[in-house]
């Protein structure tokens, strides 16, 4: 059995987006709930929220970009530029405790405290621009770690899988011209759903160029199709670029019970995905593999959707 | 929506005795297919392009650099003029018409791009397939983060409004309504673009208010599909 770290933080709840918002703390808690139920909890590494130093977080995004969500985040605004953003007075702070939560997590990883870690966070990261939030996601959680792995831990090499339905846009731009970190996304077609970008073409550009990759999927496509893309573009790539830890956005929107996309991707096709990644992580990484909560808001199917990726993770 | 905001500006030409190997280099140097032929004056006389070249230079001169290339071809007598060999039935358009006149014109006359001249066929710009694809990326809306919905309505009044009430109510924001033909005469497809990952509310309400949402793999916007 791996030593498999599970931060999770009530303080994660206290992100309010309102009533009518798919992104809520209930989430969180069925997530908390089918692992707990599971009796998972005593095999685990439970890893509590922190504050990250700021200049990790500066290290992705804009000061002035930072400096404009506190303030925004203080005077009581309900939203920040978007709709789709809706926040509270602790938004802000309910964010940086994600990311130095996942910070702390990367640490006792490199370290060899723990072989691996699922982090189960709120709000999600992987839409964030440099300078703009969208899409529920404030801080790029997910860069910001990748960004800390090639810097403070001098890894040369970080490999990112992002599973959510939607492609990440905002991952997928702050490293595009950045041939350390390969991002490799699995969504629904951009023609079809949120953000629209990702398309095959994007590869990146500069030195990042064939750093990223797409695969976009026409939507009602289910889990021979995600089969069939990751044997096809994320196995040989990676191959190729051997990383030496991997990063998961873990997006569960993909399954076909969730409504705000089109695929099909049952809850054993989730458990395809990820055993192959932590296969992956064994090969190539040493079986250092971070995942990372981005999307999937049907409260009935996160509790086995959660329990299933922690005990893949856990190889109990 | 007019085809001087949308044209580009800094156009490279060609005047009509330049010989025709210096306008392969130049259609080389900038990545262009057309060029704009003009007289000293700046009136428009002709259109040259990279297919109507590749027809008048020999083969075995194709990869000569022009500036050997004259002198053998003087000598040989080969070097023609582009007044020889460039169009002068010009299908032009004004700098006030259209994107809409552009967009039409260029399918009908299966031309890659419009030379933009004014009253006096003074060359004002170049208009292409290019900038007329910017301009509709830009009318599509989706260059900015959002999903589509495709609602299919009813062919009478009142029924976008319905939608765009619904989604205003929500506090979305439209990046862009495409109203399409349906297959079925009595129905059009309303193509919302929408900016926001938020679809799941919308989207009930809108089969609520009684709105079908036409499955995503069934979305024609450039075809009718046969009825079942």
């Amino acid at each position: 059995m791996k030593k498999t770290g599970f931060l999770y933080d009530e303080r994660y709840l206290l992100h309010d987006t309102g009533p009518y918002h798919p992104e809520i703390p209930d989430r969180l808690q069925a997530i908390y709930q089918g692992i707990s139920e599971a009796g998972l909890l005593d095999d685990l590494i439970l890893i509590k929220a922190s504050m990250p130093n700021v200049k990790w977080v500066e290290a992705v995004h804009d000061p002035e970009y930072i400096h404009r969500f506190e303030e925004v985040c203080f005077s009581g605004k309900k939203t920040f530029d978007y709709p789709d953003n809706q926040m509270c007075t602790e938004t802000f702070e309910t964010a940086m405790l994600a990311v130095g939560g996942i910070l702390d997590t990367a640490d006792r990883v490199m370290r060899g405290e723990i072989d691996n870690a699922f982090c189960a966070v709120r709000p999600p990261g992987h839409h964030a621009e440099t300078d703009r939030a969208l899409g529920f996601c404030y801080f790029n959680n997910v860069a910001i770690c990748a960004r800390y792995l090639t810097d403070k831990w001098q890894v040369k090499r970080v490999g990112i899988v992002d599973f959510d339905v939607h492609h990440g846009n905002g991952t997928q731009h702050i490293f595009e011209q950045d041939p350390k970190v390969f991002y490799y996304s699995i969504h629904e077609h951009p023609s079809f759903a949120y953000p629209g970008t990702g398309r095959e073409f994007e590869t990146g550009n500069s030195k990042g160029h064939g750093f990223t990759k797409n695969s976009p999927i026409l939507p009602g496509q289910g889990d021979e199709e995600y089969k069939h893309l990751m044997e096809r573009d994320l196995f040989p790539a990676f191959e190729r670029f051997d990383p030496q830890v991997i990063l998961v956005s873990a997006g569960f929107d993909a399954h076909m019970e969730d409504h705000l996309a089109d695929m099909n991707l049952s809850t054993d096709g989730f458990s395809w995905i990820m055993e192959r990644l932590v296969e992956m992580a064994e090969i190539y990484a040493d079986g250092k593999i971070i995942s990372v909560l981005e999307g999937g808001y049907n409260l009935d199917r996160l509790p086995e959707l959660a329990k299933n990726h922690m005990e893949i993770l856990l190889q109990k | 929506m007019f085809v001087n905001r949308s044209m580009t500006k800094k156009v490279i030409t060609i005047g009509p005795d330049t010989d025709i190997f210096s306008a392969r280099d130049l259609m080389e140097k900038h990545h262009i297919r057309h060029l704009p032929v003009v007289r000293e004056d700046g009136c428009l006389v002709g259109m040259i392009t990279d297919r109507d070249l590749r027809s008048v230079i020999p083969y075995e001169f194709s990869s000569i650099s022009g500036k050997d290339h004259r002198k053998t071809s003087e000598q040989e007598g080969l070097a023609r003029k582009i007044e020889d060999v460039m169009t002068t039935h010009l299908i032009k358009i004004s700098p006030l018409d259209t994107i809409q006149d552009a967009l039409l014109l260029i399918q009908r006359s299966k031309v890659g791009a419009l030379p933009v001249v004014d009253d006096q066929n003074k060359l004002q710009g170049i208009i292409s397939v290019r900038d007329l694809l910017r301009a509709f990326i830009n009318v599509l809306g989706i260059g900015e983060p959002g999903t589509l919905l495709c609602i299919l309505v009813e062919e009478k009044v009142g029924q976008l409004k319905k939608i765009v009430d619904a989604v205003t109510e929500d506090g979305i924001s439209l990046g862009s309504v495409l109203v399409a033909r349906y297959w079925d005469e009595k129905k059009r497809a309303v193509f919302c673009y929408l900016l926001t990952l938020n679809v799941r509310d919308i989207k009930k309400k809108l089969v609520d208010l009684g709105f079908d949402l036409l499955d995503p793999m069934q979305w024609y916007m450039d075809q009718l599909p046969e009825p079942d």
